[in-house]
């Protein structure tokens, strides 16, 4: 169910905590299946977590429900959170949010037809000098604009 | 009690311990603080916030369950601020919480309701619409209404903290909070039940129960349950002749607050309509129901005519019997001028004398540092002496077994012996002598030429190195033919690592059949009785296809021509007709009055919470009615209590004895046949709901795969009619069953 | 201006062992290495400094130090807190993506006046890049023998290992943060006992804010005095504030407590072309909002904002003019603190869905004449009444907004519009 990749760097992570305390490992343990098998997690990965860190299915279970970074349904490719809170708010996001609604022709939380991509609106993601922003993957952009939508949208494949 | 810091609430001067909450201050103190996430037996929470007092020089309320008290406080309880901070709370938990209360399972015993009634105000104010949560269930026996629920968490610490399998959370956050299992496929703990009685509302509530009756339509009737070595203290909740429900009882030194699903959803067999209803006899091989007065004439003529001889009668009695029924039994017995009794019926070796005493109390097991666990899957057979364990535990004892299988404890085994039954006086004697090594004692003969082996030396180390420990020997020796060899080296392992025991090894009411001495001096034990040519026989709630050892062979020996069989059962049972020459229908559990001895050697009299289902009588009048009819003297009992003052006034006899040396041979591949906790007896195999849970339903011969090659064993086989399940969790030479079915299914 | 834990970040390679090394970076890490600087002596430095708690309380970080039981025996923790979530504030994620050795020395020096050898710092899980900058700092530093076990043969012992969140605004919360770090969710837990006595694994655990660990080796090389000298009485020194929302340059600006509002907002270019003030929230979105004129005469220090009816909190500055619908605004806010709220105390977890949802209900033009009140107490109520402090950052801004544009809300409800032209 986890491959050995994910192991291996979810045991680099458990090296982190004392002995007995892997479960500390597990938010990333999830954000590392929850990766390899494109973007969201399911029953199976968050058992196959908790036998992998000896912890209690209903434990991991809360984690993965309670962090809003895991996904319990299949997502785009790339996800776009994009932040809707006040400083982005106050500087423009809620036009762009529409504006990028529009252009991939999704609502917030869907999936665009070719799959690529999905939209989900975000709280503050800490970037709000830069705002309106957006996250896509690791990456913060920032200073959005319709423009800017356009060509980071182009670059995704 | 050291009780040394003075605070005042509500302007009484109270005590408390240092570092003791408020609210448990004023628990004992009678002073009322509205609470819900507070529980006495779980851990603090502090999540409701119901419970906030004023407490002078504090800006804001504080939560009386998580404020520890320090000298010279004053607490307000319910002042303006007290007051309008729970008024506050009672109103953030009905804006979300359904007001249909007339059809809440919960309704009459909800402390949601019961708060409410006194704090809640306004309740119009939220227009919003209300939170409905769809639930997944979680199993036969719980009921779930989620969106009743006010994430007060005591199931998921009860889960966590007293059962220790943690299978309820809250999963997600914020107002999507939710209280659930992972999955849908039921809650497996053995003391789940206890999860109803925690939750203050109607989110969880007894799923047999549901519908039945309103709660305020029943009579509480405090009784004791008796399928364990416990007597856990309960209250039957009877409506129109019924028992309803089951609820726990409190009893700190005995069960606490909490009863095993056994004790709690078991009355359901009690009102299954598989009773006898009416006495019954057989004549020229045809049943006919018939008056009570026929029956007794009939089975007191059979018993004269075919016993002219006090020695050709037998009896063969429950463990599950009352302590009067047990005692009365024994006394009509041996004023027949027999000694042929027994109700070891599951014991292929009835030789084993009681050569191991149980001499640690319930409160003082939670004081252990550690447990050596013998033939015993604890938690199953005995959940409430295994949850004193869990808590030694949680304070950090360890814990060892010397199993036939790797069994699912809800603590952790630091050392773990597998051992097949053949090999288990070997395992005994490897520590017994380890044990001697170490205090350089001199050794025993029959300890001799033992070996000992590594894993021998681990578990005598664990044992010499605790302060406190105790030896817990359980029911899986039964059917060992060794078991006397097993009870004596387990009682010498005791005495040489200065530990405590818990003989664990018969349950049931077995205390007070060993208090009238329920086993022959001189005369036929179980298994002979049911090999020798015994011509009358008298029976007590007994269904030997399941209770006796080798079931075919009583099965065939009672219904030999010459046997005369009187049985006196609740239940009616296919293949007791067939031997059987009358039928006495007896009341079953809750419906006679009792006396119940439990492991610990304290008596629990009950009276009858209902009469007795049909036609049926309490065994203990029958045996004095049969007794009379035979003109036996000393019966002359007008009350069941009269008989518990005489019983007890008896010293029971203790007869040690000495290790056999000669070894009984066994086989080279044994098997060790254990019941469901919810098969162990004929009321709980009629409790329907116990049937689907998870533990109801397990029917499995485990065994490894080198034994299974031997036996040409492959998996989903039928080994002695259950299935096989082939897994490296069991010893070698040997194939450990776990069934609900009965074992006429297969000889052992 | 971005003088200490900002002041990397005009230069090359602004995270790099060797720029933090060339501005006097981890001199004081080996004075202490060296012998020279006694736990008691950087106490009392901190004290001095009058340096406090960056992360929104403002306790007194030398205070909380000096708590921890340094001499009990076995394992104690120090943990930084960059789970840096609150709206309007982003000051911790230039210092960790900047100046990340500044923090890694902030937490060594707290390790060793704590006698506390693991440190961990928890960065947002959002947070890749600062993450990957202190991965760097940290082999870095690793790798200049700076870390570890009997470090530079002084036999002090300290590791530091980065975790990450996974999203929830909660885990800023310090016992959350715990919670979340032994990997469970992150529901705050009650206090006493507090982090100091039993923390992270039950052991002895102190938390502190990026911002202000990031302090730490500064103000032991310059000085407590010197630190307290920058700022005002009461409020030591330097602080971050993000400057976002109606102006023209929104950025980050590391200022002496103290500095004029009015200066502050200059530095971010001032409100756009023909706009007029309307409210500030001054210290990240759980603080209560101020009127423009009020605002316009505060400083940028804890009593000042204090005076002017709200907090410093994270030292996150938003800024409304007169184009920002002041309901649309709280409706933001109220649904940020529905959503983040981790549900366990019932006040919380009803009442910021009750509030969001009448605030929603107003927007939508279904507001009724009695909501506000109905608003006040429901906010009213929470307050102060449950385990940890999101419920009253939820139940603050509503009452700050009614009473300081109460109009603007009445308006909203009879029309079921803004009042705000360019909205609604
Ligand atoms: C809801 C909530 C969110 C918080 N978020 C943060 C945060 O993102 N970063 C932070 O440093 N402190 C945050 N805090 C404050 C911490 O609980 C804690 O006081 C702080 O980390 C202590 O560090 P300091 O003394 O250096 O400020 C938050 C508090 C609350 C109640
Ligand atoms: S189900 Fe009952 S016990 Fe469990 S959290 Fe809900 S209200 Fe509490
Ligand atoms: S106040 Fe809110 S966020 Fe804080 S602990 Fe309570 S429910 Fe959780
Ligand atoms: S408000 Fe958008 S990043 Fe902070
Ligand atoms: S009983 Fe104290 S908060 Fe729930």
């Amino acid at each position: 169910m986890i491959s050995d990749q994910a192991k291996k760097e979810i045991n680099t992570w458990v090296a982190k905590y004392p002995e007995g305390k892997q479960s500390s490992a597990v938010m990333q343990a999830l954000t590392i299946v929850q990766k390899e098998n494109g973007g969201s997690l399911t029953n199976e990965l968050k058992q196959a977590v908790a036998d992998y860190l000896e912890m209690p299915t209903i434990s991991v279970q809360e984690v993965a429900t309670f962090y809003e970074n895991y996904n319990h349904k299949p997502v785009g490719k790339h996800v776009v959170r994009f932040c809707h809170n006040i400083s982005c708010m106050l500087n423009g996001s809620d036009e762009l949010i529409s504006y990028l609604e529009e252009k991939l022709d999704v609502k917030t939380g869907e999936i665009s037809k070719d799959g690529l991509v999905s939209v989900k609106r975000v709280e503050c993601l800490g970037a709000c000098v830069g705002g309106p922003m957006c996250q896509i993957g690791d990456q913060y952009y920032e200073k959005l604009t319709k423009k800017r939508i356009d060509e980071i949208l182009d670059g995704l494949k | 009690m050291m009780v040394d810091i003075e605070i005042e609430i509500d302007g009484k001067v109270v005590h408390g311990y240092p570092g003791e909450s408020l609210i448990s201050i004023a628990d004992r103190e009678g002073i009322d603080i509205p609470r819900f996430c507070y529980h006495k037996k779980l851990s603090v929470a502090a999540n409701c916030r119901m419970c906030l007092v004023d407490i002078e020089g504090n800006p804001t309320p504080q939560p009386a369950c998580s404020t520890l008290s320090s000298a010279g406080m004053k607490v307000h309880t319910n002042n303006e601020k007290a007051k309008t901070a729970q008024k506050a709370v009672m109103e953030f938990l009905l804006i979300n919480h359904p007001l249909d209360c007339p059809i809440c399972d919960q309704g009459g015993e909800c402390e949601l309701q019961d708060v409410a009634m006194e704090y809640g105000s306004d309740i119009s104010r939220f227009t919003e619409g209300k939170r409905i949560v769809d639930d997944k269930g979680i199993g036969a026996l719980i009921q779930t209404d989620m969106t009743r629920c006010i994430h007060c968490t005591r199931c998921v610490r009860f889960g966590a903290e007293v059962a220790g399998i943690v299978e309820m959370g809250a999963t997600g956050r914020g107002e999507d909070l939710k209280i659930e299992p992972f999955l849908s496929e039921g809650i497996q703990s053995e003391l789940s039940g206890n999860m109803i009685d925690v939750c203050p509302v109607g989110a969880l509530t007894s799923k047999p129960f549901r519908y039945d009756v309103r709660s305020w339509q029943m009579n509480s009737i405090q009784t004791i349950a008796r399928h364990d070595l416990v007597g856990s203290n309960i209250f039957t909740q009877t409506h129109k002749n019924k028992v309803k429900r089951v609820v726990a009882r409190d009893n700190e030194s005995i069960n606490e607050t909490w009863i095993s699903d056994r004790d709690r959803f078991s009355y359901q067999g009690v009102n299954n309509e598989n009773r006898v209803l009416i006495p019954k006899i057989k004549i020229e091989g045809e049943w006919q129901d018939t008056s009570w007065d026929d029956a007794l004439d009939f089975a007191t003529n059979g018993i004269k005519k075919h016993a002219k001889e006090g020695s050709q009668f037998g009896t063969l009695a429950s463990k599950n019997a009352t302590l009067e029924e047990l005692y009365l039994l024994q006394k009509f017995t041996r004023g027949l001028g027999s000694d042929n009794l027994d109700y070891r019926l599951d014991a292929s070796n009835p030789n084993n004398a009681k050569v191991l005493e149980s001499n640690i109390s319930l409160t003082e097991l939670e004081t252990i540092d550690h447990a050596l666990i013998v033939n015993s899957y604890l938690r199953l057979e005995q959940p409430m002496i295994n949850h004193r364990i869990r808590k030694a535990t949680l304070n950090g004892a360890s814990v060892s077994t010397i199993n036939a299988k790797a069994f699912d404890f809800n603590y952790r085994i630091s050392h773990s012996v597998l051992t097949s039954p053949q090999n288990t006086v070997a395992t005994l004697s490897g520590v017994l002598k380890a044990l001697h090594d170490k205090s350089s004692k001199t050794l025993p003969d029959y300890l001799n030429s033992v070996t000992v082996h590594e894993t021998h030396t681990d578990i005598a180390n664990v044992l010499l190195n605790a302060k406190n420990p105790v030896v817990v020997l359980g029911e899986h020796m039964n059917g060992n033919t060794c078991s006397d060899q097993v009870a004596k080296l387990v009682s010498e392992i005791a005495k040489a690592s200065d530990a405590k025991t818990i003989n664990a090894s018969l349950t049931g009411n077995t205390h007070s059949a060993e208090r009238v001495n329920f086993r022959p001096d001189n005369g036929k034990n179980a298994l002979q009785i049911l090999s020798s040519d015994l011509t009358a026989f008298a029976l007590f709630d007994v269904y030997p296809n399941f209770d006796c050892i080798d079931s075919k062979n009583a099965i065939e020996h009672l219904s030999r021509d010459d046997a005369f069989v009187v049985v006196m059962n609740s239940f009616d049972d296919e293949s007791v007709s067939s031997f059987a020459n009358v039928i006495l229908p007896i009341a079953s559990f809750y419906e006679t009055s009792g006396t119940h001895i439990n492991v610990d050697n304290i008596a629990q009299s009950y009276s009858a919470s209902v009469k007795s289902a049909g036609e049926s009588k309490p065994g203990w009048k029958v045996i004095k009615v049969l007794a009379d009819l035979l003109n036996l003297q000393g019966f002359d009992f007008t009350d069941s209590s009269q008989i518990a003052d005489e019983a007890l006034s008896l010293t029971p006899r203790i007869s040690e004895i000495e290790v056999p040396t000669s070894n009984s041979k066994m086989p080279n591949i044994t098997t060790v046949w254990q019941y469901t906790p919810y098969a162990s007896d004929v009321v709980v195999r009629h409790a329907s709901s116990l049937q689907q849970t998870q533990i109801g339903q397990m029917s499995e011969a485990s065994v490894c795969k080198a034994t299974a090659k031997l036996l040409k064993l492959s998996e989903g086989d039928l080994y002695k009619g259950v299935p096989v399940n082939i897994n490296e969790s069991v010893a070698e030479g040997c194939v450990f069953v776990h069934t609900n079915l009965p074992r006429q299914l297969g000889v052992v | 201006m971005n003088n200490i834990c900002l002041k990397s970040i005009d230069k090359d390679n602004p995270s790099s062992l060797a720029t933090y090394e060339t501005m006097g970076g981890y001199k004081v890490w080996h004075k202490i290495l060296n012998g020279e600087l006694s736990p008691e002596k950087i106490l009392e430095e901190l004290k001095i400094s009058g340096l406090r708690g960056r992360g929104g309380a403002g306790f007194p970080t030398g205070l909380k130090w000096s708590f921890m039981p340094r001499n009990q025996e076995g394992q104690k923790y120090v943990v930084c807190n960059s789970d840096e979530g609150e709206p309007g504030t982003c000051h911790d994620r230039d210092i960790l993506r900047f100046n990340p050795h500044s923090v890694i020395e902030g937490m060594a020096i707290a390790g060793y006046v704590m006698n506390a050898t693991v440190g961990y710092n928890y960065i947002r899980g959002e947070f890749m890049e600062p993450y990957y900058r202190c991965e760097e700092a940290l082999k870095e530093a690793y790798d200049a023998g700076l870390l570890g076990t009997n470090i530079k043969g002084s036999k002090v012992c300290f590791d530091l290992y980065s975790h990450l969140g996974a999203g929830a605004y909660i885990c800023g919360e310090e016992t959350a943060l715990l919670e979340s770090l032994e990997g469970k969710k992150g529901q705050p837990r009650f206090k006493p006992p507090f982090p100091a006595n039993v923390g992270l694994y039950g052991k002895p655990t102190t938390i502190n804010n990026t911002e202000s660990f990031a302090s730490v080796p500064e103000i032991l090389s310059r000085g407590g005095q010197w630190f307290a000298n920058l700022g005002v009485p009461n409020s030591g020194g330097t602080k971050c504030f993000s400057v976002t929302g109606n102006v023209k340059n929104p950025a980050n600006f590391e200022i002496p407590m103290g500095t004029p509002f009015s200066d502050l907002l200059k530095l971010a270019g001032g409100l756009r072309k023909g706009r007029t003030l309307k409210g500030v929230i001054p210290g990240g979105s759980s603080t209560p909002v101020i009127p423009a004129a009020k605002a316009m005469k505060m400083t940028m220090d804890y009593d000042s904002i204090e005076k002017a009816g709200s907090m410093l909190g994270a030292g996150s500055v938003i800024v409304m003019d007169d184009t920002t619908c002041m309901v649309k605004a709280l409706t933001r806010l109220a649904h940020f603190y529905y959503d983040e709220s981790c549900g366990q105390c019932t006040p919380c977890r009803e009442g910021t869905g009750w509030m969001y949802r009448v605030l929603k209900r107003i927007m939508d033009g279904q507001g009724k004449s009695e909501d506000l009140e109905l608003l006040l107490s429901v906010q009213d109520k929470m307050l102060g009444n449950t385990i940890c402090a999101l419920a009253d950052g939820a139940a603050m801004p509503i009452e700050s907004f009614i009473r300081h544009f109460r109009e603007e809300f009445e308006y909203y409800i009879k029309h079921g519009k803004s009042m705000v032209e360019n909205d609604g």
